[in-house]
């Protein structure tokens, strides 16, 4: 399959980027490491809180996009990276044995004027498996223009 | 224990810091951000970024972590969670060796329209590396228990 370029996306369009099943051990491994808040680290802690139960970080929800973005487009594009995300809504918990999906959709893009790539911003929405959205993600990405043909 | 009366416009923290190593990087990567210049040191060289860069989701962990760290040893906070973020910006690519740091402004806050036991306070987060250069900034949003619920 050939590389996807700057010039290959287009506005409205929707690419399906696959789905992944988050674990109690795996919510709590992140938090661990990254928000050691007790409702994100321990069960029992988190049965008395308003949400009644371990929910992730919302931080380990957006690695989680983040893997299934990259895996299921990143990869197969000429890929910069991002200068940012303009906003991320962290909308329903994430619990565990939930599965996530993610879909982009193209809001705009617009060429770099100085280098020879360009900007596709995208809203990334997360969902799981009763359908709900738990996550939006919006913000560009940078991918790089097509090379010239040789003659 | 602070609570959303207890938190100020305009109050500023510093937390802690947190150096990275290539193992690091190349560990969240792998798990989070699969993307070569994050996991591959040979292909990162021959990127764009010339050189092994850390996911900027793995900034944004280790900035969350040195902040519950932080906020835990001030004796903590009655804090239930956040919608999101916004205006995130990668402002400086994150290399093996950088030592992170975190600090925090508050810019505003606000009642609950919803709950009267709640608040919501904003804050731009600033990363800052060893040279006092900002690698990464975003306005965190947090919801607050109130010591006094509202009438």
């Amino acid at each position: 399959m050939s590389k996807l370029y700057y010039e290959d996306f287009a506005v409205g369009r929707i690419d399906e980027l696959g789905s992944v099943t988050v674990t109690a051990e795996e919510i709590v491994e992140f938090a661990r490491e990254f928000d050691p808040q007790p409702f994100h680290i321990d069960e029992k802690a988190a049965e008395g809180t308003r949400y009644g139960g371990l929910i992730a970080s919302g931080w380990h929800t957006c690695g989680i996009a983040m893997r299934l973005i990259a895996e299921g487009l990143l990869a197969r594009s000429a890929a910069l990276g991002a200068p940012g995300v303009e906003e991320c809504r962290w909308l329903v918990p994430v619990r565990p044995g939930d599965t996530l999906s993610v879909r982009g959709v193209v809001l705009d893009m617009w060429p770099s004027r100085s280098k020879p790539m360009g900007f596709v911003r995208r809203r990334y929405e997360v969902r799981n498996q009763k359908g709900d959205l738990v996550c939006t993600l919006t913000g560009p990405g940078m991918f790089a223009r097509r090379p010239a043909e040789a003659a | 224990m602070i609570h959303f009366e207890d938190i100020r416009v305009g109050d500023s923290r510093e937390y802690g810091s947190r150096t990275l190593t290539a193992a690091d990087i190349i560990r969240f990567g792998k798990k989070f951000d699969p993307q070569p210049f994050h996991v591959d040191e040979r292909a990162a060289a021959d990127s764009f970024y010339g050189g092994l860069i850390a996911s900027g989701w793995h900034t944004a962990a280790i900035a969350m972590r040195l902040m519950v760290d932080g906020m835990r040893q001030e004796g903590g906070a009655a804090n239930v969670g956040s919608p999101g973020f916004d205006d995130l910006k990668w402002l400086k690519p994150v290399r093996p060796g950088d030592t992170l740091r975190v600090r925090t402004r508050c810019i505003d806050k606000r009642d609950s329209r919803s709950n009267p036991a709640l608040g919501s306070c904003r804050f731009q987060v600033e990363v800052v590396n060893q040279r006092d250069e900002i690698v990464m900034s975003y306005v965190a949003i947090g919801i607050y228990l109130k010591r006094q619920p509202a009438a």
